[in-house]
């Protein structure tokens, strides 16, 4: 056997406080992130989902130099609309080939690479594939259409009331801005700093519009007050993939791999239905308890990261993550921007790419800040590079606003 | 005008909600060993996972929790824009019920966190349906409640 599965168990989660430095635990072997590939994005009016995704899969194992025939795992991030009647999985394993799979996975990407690198680690499969690929729909209500009857939708839907998710985060801005007396103009910050980092992309969307302001964010049309325009992610086509397998296999391909030291995911509500009072509990929810068992499982602090890809589908998720996360206290999100922190030449520069709000947002970007993440560490980020960044996290979330979460921590060999 | 924003599917376990708003209550399934009342209906109580819930009719005295002014909605909400949309917790406690909908008769500039709201309910003409919307708490009882909020059939829109 090339490995020996793990008779003692040196993960422990622990809370954060009094964690040593970063330094990877022992485990039967490590697993690691050996391709990552993005399509084009934006309006892809000639293109499929399936041809995206396709693309996305062969192009991230391109990028791995692993064939086709070792992948073994699938996380497909897409549903099915290919047969009726059968799941993305099924799909895609008889898609791929007819080989059997040792795993397929579901949920937000960052929770669901958590969970594939423990199946790596522990002997379950070789090579996993996370994709997505979405073209030709919309996520926001652009994509309505008038009915001609009034349709009939599940029970307690928000869209009986003419919500849909860009209220929801409307909704938990406007409750957050009031218990915190925090300012549209203190959310606008996250818009302006994730702008400037898209200028330094040149495969992001919105970079080739220049740099905004916190005026232009407040000058923007409004959406769902107290949320705008630039307050709001992009809402286009396109796919990625990422590749990952044991540090061993990813030594003989063609990058250096990026090492998962840990990950964690959590979710406490369902889909955009609840919320409970209060909204912002001091002990957090499920982005601190994924935050914590992520951290704790891969041994590292806070003041250890070097770079962040942190989910920003408006701006006020990106200002709840860093406290959820614990990186500022509670209300302080806002303040923990405008102090540069999340800048390229802060503290840990976040979403280098320019993010969901001016990269791309294709309807699941669950992935897209993961593969920032090992870009950065692998510094083939061109302009926009942090400087021998060497440990990495990225935040994925979803579902009633911070409902769900998953969490990785990523690092250089 | 014909009704074109969507409408709940009514089936047997949520009938007792749907049929309470035809009737003038807001039924909220309150649990019978533990008394907690449970926002939206689930199978079970949140609070003790007891099966036995019983549909209860609430006060229907509520405040604004949160909201949101939508100036950009799906296409059958169009013609009312900026409509509100608002999270309302109800006066029932201890498990808090927040309960997402639609204002009927309030500016939506005039909307504030903490603002006292009364659940009141519109028939939709042509269906099988009648839904609820929040009014201010202190907005006249109308003694037809049907005419009244039948105003045009746009709820979101200032009366
Ligand atoms: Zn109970």
């Amino acid at each position: 056997m090339r490995y020996k599965f793990g008779s003692k168990c040196l993960i422990s989660p622990a809370p954060l406080a009094g964690i040593e430095r970063w330094k990877p635990v022992a485990r039967p072997r490590q697993a690691a992130i050996a391709g990552v590939y993005t399509t084009k994005q934006g309006k892809l009016p000639d293109r499929t989902s399936f041809s995206l995704q396709l693309e996305a899969i062969k192009g991230a194992l391109d990028d791995a130099g692993i064939p086709i025939e070792e992948v073994d795992g699938i996380i497909p991030m897409s549903m099915s609309d290919h047969l009726p009647g059968t799941t993305a999985h099924q799909f895609w394993a008889n898609q791929l080939g007819e080989r059997p799979l040792g795993l397929m996975e579901v949920g937000g990407a960052s929770g669901a690479l958590a969970k594939a690198a423990l199946a790596i680690e522990n002997g379950m499969c070789e090579v996993v594939v996370l994709f997505y690929g979405k073209a030709g729909s919309l996520v926001g209500p652009r994509g309505t259409a008038m009915p001609d009857r009034a349709p009939r939708v599940p029970d307690w839907s928000f869209y009986q009331s003419g919500a849909y998710m860009t209220t929801w985060y409307a909704l938990w801005a406007q409750r957050y801005m009031h218990e915190f007396g925090v300012t549209h103009a203190d959310l606008a910050e996250v818009a302006v700093f994730t702008r400037h980092h898209a200028t330094l992309n040149p495969d992001s969307i919105m970079g080739r519009k220049g740099d905004i302001t916190v005026e232009d964010v407040l000058n923007s049309r409004p959406i769902c007050e107290p949320l705008n325009l630039l307050d709001c992610s992009l809402d286009n086509d396109g796919g990625y993939a990422i590749v990952m397998t044991s540090v061993e296999r990813a030594r003989s391909g063609k990058k250096e791999p990026v090492l998962v030291l840990g990950g964690a995911e959590s979710t406490y509500t369902d889909f955009y239905v609840t919320i409970n009072d209060p909204w912002f509990p001091e002990e957090g929810k499920a982005v601190r308890r994924a935050t914590e068992r992520a951290f704790g499982i891969a041994g590292i602090q806070h003041d250890d990261i070097d770079v962040a890809g942190l989910y920003d589908c408006f701006t006020i998720t990106t200002i709840r993550d860093l406290e959820e996360m614990g990186f500022c206290k509670l209300g302080e999100g806002a303040d923990y921007v405008k102090e540069g922190h999340c800048s390229l030449g802060g503290k840990m520069p976040t979403n280098t790419d320019g993010g969901l709000l001016s990269n791309s947002h294709a309807g699941d970007p669950a992935g897209m800040h993961t593969i920032e993440v090992v870009r950065q560490l692998r510094g083939e980020c061109g302009e926009r590079q942090v400087p021998g960044a060497k440990l990495g996290v990225s935040l994925q979330q979803g579902w009633a606003v911070h409902g769900m979460a998953g969490v990785l921590v990523m690092a250089t060999e | 005008m014909t009704y074109l924003k969507p409408l709940p599917q009514i089936e047997p376990r949520n009938k007792e909600f749907w049929d309470g708003l035809a009737a003038g209550e807001f039924r909220v399934p309150k649990c019978d060993d533990c008394g907690h009342y449970n926002w939206v209906p689930y199978p079970a109580c949140r609070s003790c996972l007891s099966e036995n819930q019983t549909w209860t009719p609430v006060s229907r005295d509520a405040t604004v929790w949160s909201f949101s002014l939508v100036h950009r909605g799906p296409g059958a909400f169009n013609d009312d824009v900026p409509y509100a949309v608002v999270l309302a917790k109800l006066a029932e406690e201890p498990r808090s019920c927040i309960v997402l909908g639609n204002t009927v008769g309030i500016d939506p500039n005039d909307l504030y966190i903490g603002m006292p709201l009364r659940i009141v309910f519109e028939e939709i003409p042509g269906e099988d349906v009648t839904v609820f919307r929040f009014a201010a708490a202190d907005a006249a009882e109308p003694d037809d409640a049907d005419a009244a909020l039948n105003v045009e059939n746009q709820p979101a829109t200032v009366a």
